[in-house]
């Protein structure tokens, strides 16, 4: 009995080496997924690699933002190593409350400010440059087996979707669809992919998003790729981006745009366009002009809306004309700080991003 | 004839309900271990060959699983532990002398000490996302006692920090140079003065009026001008003991957390290997006209020197493992630009960058993983084993 630990440990240890080893060794898997196409980010020319500027910059806000953000990191300390980027992505709500307590530099949001977090921010003094980079197209999909569903109006989504009808079955919302249940997977209540779906099917009639039984709310957009995966009669939305990483198991459905009365199935193209309505949305970084004076700060900033095309792509959103890039530098350059997104009564504007962000509607702070 | 015993139940019976139950312990047995087996197997399928030495030795890099790695995770693990260990291990085995060897007569301290012991039991079931909680009010925020940190302005009771000024000159380049009071947000810059140019080397800062007057045609001494009334921006050079109030989102709290975490299970096993002291060394010693200090320092300490050692490394292991409080603390680290250089810093460590890899949009992460896993059953495997060979020795020396 006295020698059996000495020669239980001797077998740790000899396991552990072999297991340590004989990874080592082995080649790398072949890649999965399409991930080894994004590798260095575009403009690969060369660039001075600068070890002298310093500090750090803190972001903080949506998690439908962040990988832009990280990317934007990544590709900054390349070229200046030394400056502490921190981002962190606890939701567009939790971003503007840092940036309203001056906890953050700048902050993400996957929606423009809303008519509080403008008071709060003035309340605190806190002077901001809105600034729109990239566009993202919320996606509502299917299970890759579902063949009735052939596209979906606004009016269906409502009907599927919403507290007040929340149908039971497939059935009740087109009769040509099997008596099966609906089991729904949405985001969140913290995440502004929700609020912006609730935006679309029940803001006018100040209707929310069901939650019964046949609901399920998760916060990580994974639970939902699983549930609609599994189940043949599942609907889920989420970002483009999620939808195009994981486009083997799901099917996305094409939406009629209210509009031209057709179908449109999401796509980077029918995005930029505009035609994928009334479903896709702006994301944005909310700069806080104070912190943007520090030198770190500013170089950051600057270097993320130079490249926020490349970087919004790279992240796998589509980017916004350039146009709308050249009038943030220039607010930012002139200091003109406020919201295009709320009118002087704090009722939100409406309309697509190119009809709204112009200077004659900027409210300022 | 009456009988005076019931009869047995038949021989073939009763040998056969014990033969039914022993299968039924060995099928019980045997599905823990497949259930093991089955979770090894999956893993090492998964993440087995994602292993590497690049792997070890390389960062997260977003969307890029070919290249990413876990090295600061493996030290900012490996610091957290350390942290842990310092809070954790003197106050745990002390309270355990406390409760085992110095007890009280009085009737109020008696009180007193049951009321201790009675709470350390509880707490080493309370789960430990609690404690997250608990970190994030007593070490983050300090319970908003001092101002909270923001990135503008200097932290409060701040230690170890070289403020210093940069701007960039109208060349471009990036120079910087002391800053002599850190709250003045309104120095600009009037006449020339001595900085450091994005090379490390020192020169004279030339200063013009306005910008028309820049040298556009020299563009050496146009990478040392600067416009007369530019207002620098100051930044802080950390040492590693930089030190600030509260805590804020740091590697310290964090440790700290952990610390807590741990901390009644170091007391169970301190206070088990007090009393695996046999009774008769103490009162030898107290019989040779030792006070009880002398006592427990001189005779009880060195015999339990080897338990408290085991225990300290098998809760040690579990605050390795340990996600929850750490998220809670400082949120889902993956990788931080300057690695870990003092304590007021945060760090990806283990269990979180398996956490933060598992949920990824990005598939291939969820290999990457699964090698961490594997890193980390190995890290605990050499503790528990360190554990174990302690203790091997310990019941040799005590015959």
């Amino acid at each position: 009995m006295k020698n059996s630990p000495k020669a239980f440990v001797l077998l740790c240890f000899i396991t552990a080496t072999a297991i340590v080893l004989a990874g080592c060794d082995q080649p790398k898997k072949a890649p999965a997924g399409e991930g080894e196409a994004t590798g260095t980010a575009g403009s690969s020319s060369s660039f001075e690699v600068n070890n002298s500027l310093k500090g750090k910059v803190v972001v903080e806000g949506s998690s439908t933002v962040e990988p832009i953000s990280i990317k934007a990191r990544e590709e900054f300390n390349k070229r200046f190593t030394k400056v502490n980027v921190s981002v962190s992505g606890q939701g567009t709500g939790n971003g503007f409350k840092a940036l309203a307590n001056k906890e953050c530099d700048f902050s993400d949001a996957s929606r423009p400010v809303k008519e509080k977090e403008f008071k709060l921010c003035q309340e605190a003094g806190v002077s901001f440059v809105e600034a729109p980079v990239a566009y993202d197209g919320l996606t509502v999909v299917v299970n890759k087996n579902n063949t009735f569903i052939k596209s979906l109006t606004v009016d269906q989504l409502k009907k599927i979707f919403r507290e007040d009808f929340a149908a039971k079955t497939w059935s009740a919302v087109d009769a040509s669809w099997p008596d099966k249940k609906i089991a729904i997977y949405a985001p969140g209540i913290a995440s502004g992919t929700h609020d912006y779906f609730v935006e679309v099917i029940g803001k006018k009639d100040n209707k929310g998003l069901r939650s019964d039984s046949q609901t399920t709310l998760s916060e990580d957009d994974k639970t939902l790729v699983t549930g609609v995966a599994q189940d043949e009669f599942a609907i889920a939305f989420f970002g483009y981006s999620y939808f195009e990483a994981n486009q083997d198991v799901l099917k996305a459905i094409p939406i009629v745009n209210p509009k031209t009365d057709t179908p449109v199935a999401p796509s980077i193209a029918s995005i930029e366009s505009g035609e994928y309505a009334p479903f896709s949305r702006p994301l944005f970084i909310y700069i806080n002009v104070e912190n943007y004076q520090r030198l770190e700060v500013e170089t950051f900033v600057d270097f993320y809306l130079e490249n926020a095309a490349m970087l919004a792509k790279e992240a796998r959103y589509v980017p916004l004309p350039q146009s709308i890039y050249d009038m943030v530098c220039d607010n930012l350059e002139q200091g003109k700080t406020g919201t295009h997104f709320l009118d002087d009564q704090g009722e939100k504007r409406s309309g697509g991003l190119e009809a709204v962000f112009k200077p004659e509607n900027l409210r300022a702070r | 004839m009456e009988k005076f015993y019931t009869t047995p139940r038949s021989e073939t019976n009763r040998k056969a309900k014990n033969r039914y139950f022993s299968t039924l312990c060995l099928l019980v047995c045997g599905l823990v271990v497949l259930t093991l087996i089955t979770l090894l197997t999956s893993i090492f399928i998964t993440g087995g060959s994602w292993l590497s030495w690049e792997f070890l030795f390389a960062g997260h890099l977003e969307d890029n699983p070919e290249e990413s790695g876990i090295w600061q995770a493996i030290i900012g693990s490996i610091a957290m532990c350390v942290l842990c260990a310092l809070c954790a291990l003197p106050i745990g085995i002390g309270t355990a002398i406390f409760l085992e060897e110095f007890q009280p007569r009085n009737k109020i301290l008696r009180a007193l000490h049951w009321l201790v012991q009675l709470n350390i039991n509880n707490l080493a079931g309370v789960p430990s996302i609690v404690y997250g909680i608990l970190g994030v009010t007593a070490f983050v925020y300090m319970f908003s006692y001092f101002p909270s940190i923001t990135p503008n302005d200097p932290p409060y009771c701040e230690v170890g920090a070289e403020y210093r000024y940069q701007l960039k000159t109208l060349g471009g380049d990036f120079v910087n140079f002391p800053c002599p009071d850190k709250n003045d947000k309104e120095f600009r810059i009037t006449e020339p003065l001595e900085a450091v140019n994005s090379q490390g080397s020192p020169f004279v800062l030339n200063v013009v009026d306005t910008r028309s007057q820049a040298p556009k045609n020299d563009p050496v001494l146009l990478k040392q001008t600067v416009v007369k009334g530019k207002r620098p921006s100051a930044y802080a050079v950390k040492s590693f003991f930089y030190f600030h109030l509260p805590f804020g989102k740091t590697v310290l709290s964090s440790g700290l957390t952990l610390g807590l975490v741990i901390l009644p299970i170091v007391i169970i096993a301190s206070q088990e290997a007090l009393r695996a002291v046999p009774a008769s060394l103490r009162e030898a010693a107290l019989g040779m006209g030792a006070t009880k200090w002398e006592a427990v320092r001189e005779v009880v300490l060195p015999a339990a020197t080897p338990g408290f050692m085991t225990g300290a490394i098998l809760a040690m292991s579990r605050a390795v493992g340990e996600a929850a409080p750490v998220l809670a603390v400082m949120g889902g680290v993956l990788v931080t630009t300057n690695g870990l250089t003092n304590l007021m810093a945060k760090t990806p460590v283990l269990p979180v960058t398996i956490y933060k890899w598992a949920g990824d949009e990005n598939v291939g992460f969820e290999h990457l993983a699964a090698a961490a896993i594997i890193v980390l059953l190995v890290l605990l495997l050499v503790m528990n084993s360190i554990a174990i060979l302690i203790r091997s020795r310990y019941e040799k020396m005590l015959g």
